[in-house]
């Protein structure tokens, strides 16, 4: 099932490359041989049911927690040697929104800021770009969970990273947040001129934003490639081309009845 | 510098500081009030009025300072767990090493803002009230050193166990607990209890001397410089799984 790679047209230079990367949990696989491309100003969504391991490999591109085995780069660079070098080209969003419950938003971003060497006039302009101006006065322990969410994007926005990854940025927001939030990571790579690598257990939100998609289901990569083709194949497969949700739960049916079958064998 | 004066910032509204300041001043009014109430029943005590002043005050002086390096260094790490704000510092192009050594700093300093309040009051009540050529400003500040490079061990551990543990009231178990077994094992004559970082904050306390104790002093620096490097070396090493 799985598709050439994206990238390697060599039309765009890949920013984010994983190699056979695996994390494991003492007898759990979490993450099981993933290889991903992400090409530099392109958006990329990484798809995959709950527990699928989406936020897991996020977490190893940003050194939260160690690969097993296999290797990644981050524009050419590695961890741990270019730790503070990667980190200061990416902009991060992981599974929940990370503030100090003692400070406003403002506050909270401030402190990001100065760690980032950015000027006083980025934290205004990261608040607006989520719609959070009118509360950065507030405490952030105050905010309500979409708030806080907001918040959340807003660090990762701080001073326009050359990269982006967002672990489910529309968790907990109303429809009409949802949708603006899209509109907005939908904005950035022109906008900012980055790329964004963004994760979704939800092929409709993703197919509205994404330039390419990465399939995940038990840590396992099912597909990657465009969404073109995923669209192309979708229609080979006897589905139709406009209901992509359609092939990627029969694709995470059948990976899942292939483990069944294994496990009993 | 800078990763001092963002530690600052980040401490806002958590008390850290206020609490710091507090037994400061706590101690040193304690020790006024201590004195103007039995000040001649102290001395007439037979021992040196110097050692009087210092080591029959310090008792309860001891214990305030200890229940808020317990209570501060808790406070310090909680601050991070809670919100998952560490979350967000792992991800950012800094040294972890540098945020601890930074709350380090704060605690230490605040520490020896409270000694020196604390000091600063017994030294006054030295001045004003020991019988004529007794006081001796030198032996305060010897004494005021001796019991801050004592304390040090408490502040290192519960720092470094604060920074490893999310759950704040088990560090803050954990430093009650080394105060009640300190207690019990303070007066146990063995140099052997000295290991115990609890039993080496209240060694001042119930000496009859004020004169520093040499073998305190280099278990002290031991047992900090352990705790700090190890503090350090596992923050540098830290992940979010």
């Amino acid at each position: 099932m799985k598709h050439a790679q994206p990238g390697r047209s060599g039309r765009h230079p890949l920013i984010i490359e994983t190699r056979n990367l695996t994390k494991r949990y003492k007898d759990f696989v979490a993450v099981n041989d993933v290889s991903m491309h992400v090409r530099k100003g392109s958006i990329y969504g990484f798809l995959g049911p709950n527990g699928a391991g989406k936020s897991t490999t996020m977490k190893m591109l940003l050194g939260l927690t160690a690969p097993t085995s296999g290797a990644f780069e981050i524009d050419g660079m590695r961890f741990p040697d270019s730790r503070v070098a990667i980190l200061k080209e990416v902009g991060s969003f992981i599974e929940s929104p990370s503030y100090y419950a003692n400070l406003t938003g403002r506050e909270n971003l401030d402190i990001i800021r100065r760690i980032l060497g950015l000027p006083a006039s980025s934290v205004d302009e990261a608040l607006e770009l989520v719609g959070l101006s009118e509360f950065g006065g507030r405490l952030a322990k105050k905010y309500s969970l979409g708030m806080k969410q907001r918040l959340g994007l807003a660090e990762a926005l701080l001073g326009r990273p050359p990269i982006l990854i967002l672990d489910e940025p529309t968790n907990g927001l109303d429809p009409a947040g949802i949708h603006e939030i899209r509109n907005l990571v939908k904005s950035l790579p022109k906008a900012f001129d980055c790329t964004v690598l963004v994760s979704s257990h939800m092929l409709s939100e993703i197919e509205l934003v994404a330039d390419d998609i990465g399939i995940l289901n038990h840590g396992t990569m099912l597909y990657e490639g465009s969404l073109d083709n995923l669209r192309a194949q979708a229609f080979a497969s006897g589905y139709a081309a406009e209901n992509l949700e359609e092939l990627f739960l029969a694709m995470i049916e059948q990976d899942n009845l292939l483990r069944k079958q294994r496990a009993v064998l | 510098m800078s990763a001092l004066s963002i530690e600052l910032r980040k401490e806002r509204r958590t008390g850290i500081v206020f609490v710091l300041l507090a037994i400061g001043v706590l101690g040193a009014l304690y020790a006024c009030a201590n004195f103007l109430v039995r000040g001649e029943a102290l001395l007439g005590m037979p021992l040196d009025p110097m050692d009087i002043l210092l080591t029959q005050l310090y008792g309860m002086i001891v214990v305030i300072n200890m229940f808020g390096v317990i209570v501060a260094a808790c406070m310090i790490y909680g601050m991070e767990f809670r919100g998952d704000a560490i979350k967000k510092m792992l991800v950012m192009p800094m040294k972890m090493p540098s945020m601890y050594g930074s709350k380090f700093l704060v605690l230490a300093v605040g520490l020896l803002t409270a000694v020196a309040m604390q000091n600063g009051a017994l030294a006054l009540i030295g001045a004003s009230n020991l019988p004529e050529g007794a006081y001796d400003p030198g032996a305060v500040i010897a004494f005021a050193g001796y019991s801050l490079i004592t304390s040090m061990p408490v502040l290192t551990l519960m720092l470094l166990v604060s920074s490893r543990i999310e759950n704040m009231w088990i560090p803050l178990g954990i430093g009650v607990a080394g105060f009640l077994s300190a207690m019990a094992l303070a007066s146990v004559d063995s140099p052997l209890v000295l290991a115990h970082p609890f039993v080496l904050m209240l060694k001042p306390a119930i000496a009859m001397s004020a004169q520093p104790d040499f073998l305190a002093i280099a278990v002290s620096a031991a047992q900090t410089v352990i705790f700090l490097a190890a503090g350090l070396w596992l923050s540098g090493r830290e992940r979010y799984e």
